[in-house]
């Protein structure tokens, strides 16, 4: 069982985030870490590939200037290797264009199952993984709180607004997971320090067979015309209960016309 | 509208951390041990237990051995490793003592003077936390003289000895597995002095009575007087030669200085980010408080003075991982650190102003145990002593 795991490195959410000027793209030119939405991803990966008896789980990451310290937190949490395309080339690329590099990616390993997060922490469009399924031609299940592996199929519990769905899809198949599909562990320190030795092959644009023209800004199909702050919200009503609290908050629910 | 601002865990730039996998072990735990946070050992210390859950998840992922032997079920790395695990727990508001007991002054001793059957029983579990051993040394009347040690160690006829004596300030020993005991093996030559021999001993052994101290530290672990009536030790429970104790000994002592400047360096962080934090947040006229000099500058002074402490600890562990005299930079990492920590809580809480006295804030009850460092391995006098007579050459006082 050889799963590929897409996983993204950004810049520190913990630390101050900023836009580069002209393109609106977030300033990643600091040091990057493993999305932590990428975490749930790798430990289902190492779980499966665990209750399959064998197998290899394969991480596949763009990122710029050759930025490896995200992966090796997820090749200390178990993974064995690593796939990462940097390339100036590639600055600026929209989520298509970055599924076109994934996708090339991937397919030099050849994987039975693909696990993405449902969305990146910096980016949130959420779309990267369904078009690398389509570049692939792979079907692919998204929003999975649950996975299991059963012969040559896949079976997801997909999270819904109402419920979940239970859906089975051939392998090989993208699948896309929810925080809290699983308990992502800790890397040991011995994970840590096995990390250091796991092999990383660093690729090219060119080395994936792409042409400059269909990735990075050159190749984007999205433009960010311009940025607005978010709206600052108001700070809320503080009710000082003087015996009449809970006829006010009636009031103020009925102004809401919700009562 | 209030924004969060300030570092969430000031470490600054001066790296101490010297490679990836360093970086990754501290970024590792600092996320494990802020997942528990300050509010988890409060809950702890006030339900009067120990941190089990997550003394027990630093083990499995063997952050309590990552500097013991790899073939006693350690990591193989050095007190540097240690020291990030010990200071990024206390950074999270956590500051783990039993660590700078156990697997800071056990597991060294043990590596460095155990057989090899003794390293097999006691060393994995010491690194994965699922064995302790705390340290019984310190007397009421011998305080850190080692010379007026008066439990002593005689020996039985059939082999083995009996221990008959009184230690104070053994901490954590209702936890531990065994006691690693100091005590004194034979009679004084014609100058007084005693010589010494080391000894490991079931907690649960026939003869040992613990009384608690009650102390101001707001702890999981507990403060013990111990009793030793006519404890018999076997003869497999001498640790390394008899009448080599103290030398012994001393495998255990720098580390556990590095290791608790580790302690002290993190609650001093833990400080200054609660400071910044309500510093930069609270806003009582127009400005945040922050923006005070009078309230800002203090926060800088400690910001240097935790700072420098780090790399000093940094350097001592060094030192000791590479097998160099680790003696003077390891007390001078401990003073250090004792008084950066102290005076980091002290102006955190003044920051806060009164509410740096609730324990909502968690900064107040932190102050016995801060302040312990600095009396605690050693006192700071006794580490000025030894700067005067070996650093400097002055004459000896004692």
């Amino acid at each position: 069982m050889n799963i590929v795991v897409c996983v993204k490195q950004i810049p520190d959410p913990a630390a101050p985030q900023s836009l580069e000027a002209g393109s609106h793209t977030l300033d990643r030119s600091g040091k990057l870490i493993l999305d932590d939405s990428d975490a749930y991803g790798v430990e289902m990966a190492l779980q499966l590939a665990e209750q399959a008896g064998g197998g290899e789980v394969t991480l596949v990451s763009m990122a710029p200037n050759g930025e490896t310290a995200g992966l090796r937190t997820a090749l200390a949490m178990g993974a064995a290797k690593a796939i990462l395309v940097s390339d100036d080339a590639l600055k600026g690329s929209d989520a298509l264009g970055t599924a076109k590099v994934l996708a090339a990616a991937i397919g030099r390993v050849g994987a039975d199952l693909i696990i993405a997060a449902t969305e990146s922490s910096d980016g949130y469009t959420g779309t990267t993984p369904v078009q690398v399924a389509e570049l692939l031609g792979l079907p692919s299940i998204t929003f999975a709180k649950s996975v299991a592996i059963d012969g040559g199929t896949v079976k997801v519990d997909r999270q819904t607004e109402a419920g979940y769905d239970e859906v089975t899809s051939p392998l090989p198949a993208v699948v896309t997971v929810t925080a809290g599909v699983v308990e992502p562990r800790y890397p040991s320190f011995k994970g840590i320090m096995a990390a250091k030795s796991k092999p990383i092959e660093t690729l090219s644009v060119a080395d994936l067979g792409l042409d400059g023209g269909q990735v990075g800004a050159a190749g984007g199909r999205q433009v960010i015309t311009s940025v607005d702050e978010a709206e600052a919200r108001n700070a809320g009503e503080i009710v000082v209960d003087e015996g009449d609290g809970a006829q006010r908050i009636v009031t103020f629910l009925e102004n809401l016309k919700v009562i | 509208m209030l924004t969060t601002k300030g570092s969430p865990s000031p470490i600054s730039e001066l790296n101490v951390d010297d490679s990836p996998e360093r970086e990754a072990l501290r970024s590792t735990v600092s996320k494990l041990a802020r997942s528990y946070g300050r509010t988890y050992l409060k809950e702890v210390v006030k339900e009067q237990r120990q941190p089990t859950e997550l003394w027990s998840d630093l083990g499995k992922a063997g952050f309590l051995g990552v500097h013991l032997p790899e073939e006693y079920g350690g990591g193989g790395g050095g007190m540097a490793d240690l020291a990030i695990v010990i200071e990024e727990n206390a950074a999270a508001g956590i500051p783990l003592f039993m660590i700078v007991i156990s697997p800071s002054i056990a597991g060294p001793i043990l590596a460095a003077h155990g057989t090899d059957e003794q390293k097999a029983t006691w060393l994995p579990g010491i690194a994965s936390g699922e064995l302790k051993v705390a340290f019984s040394i310190t007397e009421p009347d011998a305080g850190l003289n080692t010379h007026n040690i008066t439990t002593t160690a005689t020996p039985r006829p059939g082999g083995g000895w009996t221990l008959n004596g009184q230690k104070y300030w053994t901490s954590g020993a209702d936890e531990a597995d065994a006691l690693l005991v100091v005590a004194r093996s034979d009679e004084p030559d014609d100058r007084g002095r005693t010589r010494l021999s080391l000894f490991l001993v079931p907690t649960d052994t026939p003869g040992i009575v613990m009384q608690e101290i009650d102390s101001a530290l707001t702890l999981p672990e507990k403060q013990f007087v111990i009793f030793y009536d006519n404890v018999e030790v076997l003869e497999h429970n001498i640790i390394g030669d008899e009448h080599e104790g103290l030398r012994q000994v001393f495998a255990g002592l720098n580390p556990e200085r590095i290791a608790a400047a580790a302690v002290a360096n993190g609650i001093g962080r833990y400080a200054i980010e609660a400071g910044t934090n309500y510093a930069a947040n609270r806003q009582v006229w127009k400005t945040p408080i922050g923006a005070h000099q009078g309230v800002a500058h203090p926060l800088a002074r400690s910001h240097i003075e935790v700072q420098s402490s780090r790399l000093l600890a940094a350097h001592a562990a060094q030192l000791f991982d590479a097998g160099h005299d680790a003696g003077e930079a390891s007390n001078m990492a401990k003073f250090c650190a004792g008084q950066a920590a102290t005076n980091a809580l002290d102006r955190a809480i003044q920051v806060h102003g009164g509410n740096g006295l609730s324990n909502e804030f968690g900064l107040s009850d932190l102050w016995f145990v801060a302040r312990m460092f600095r009396t605690a391995p050693v006192s700071e006098e006794m580490i000025l002593n030894h700067v005067a007579q070996h650093s400097l050459g002055l004459p000896k006082s004692y």
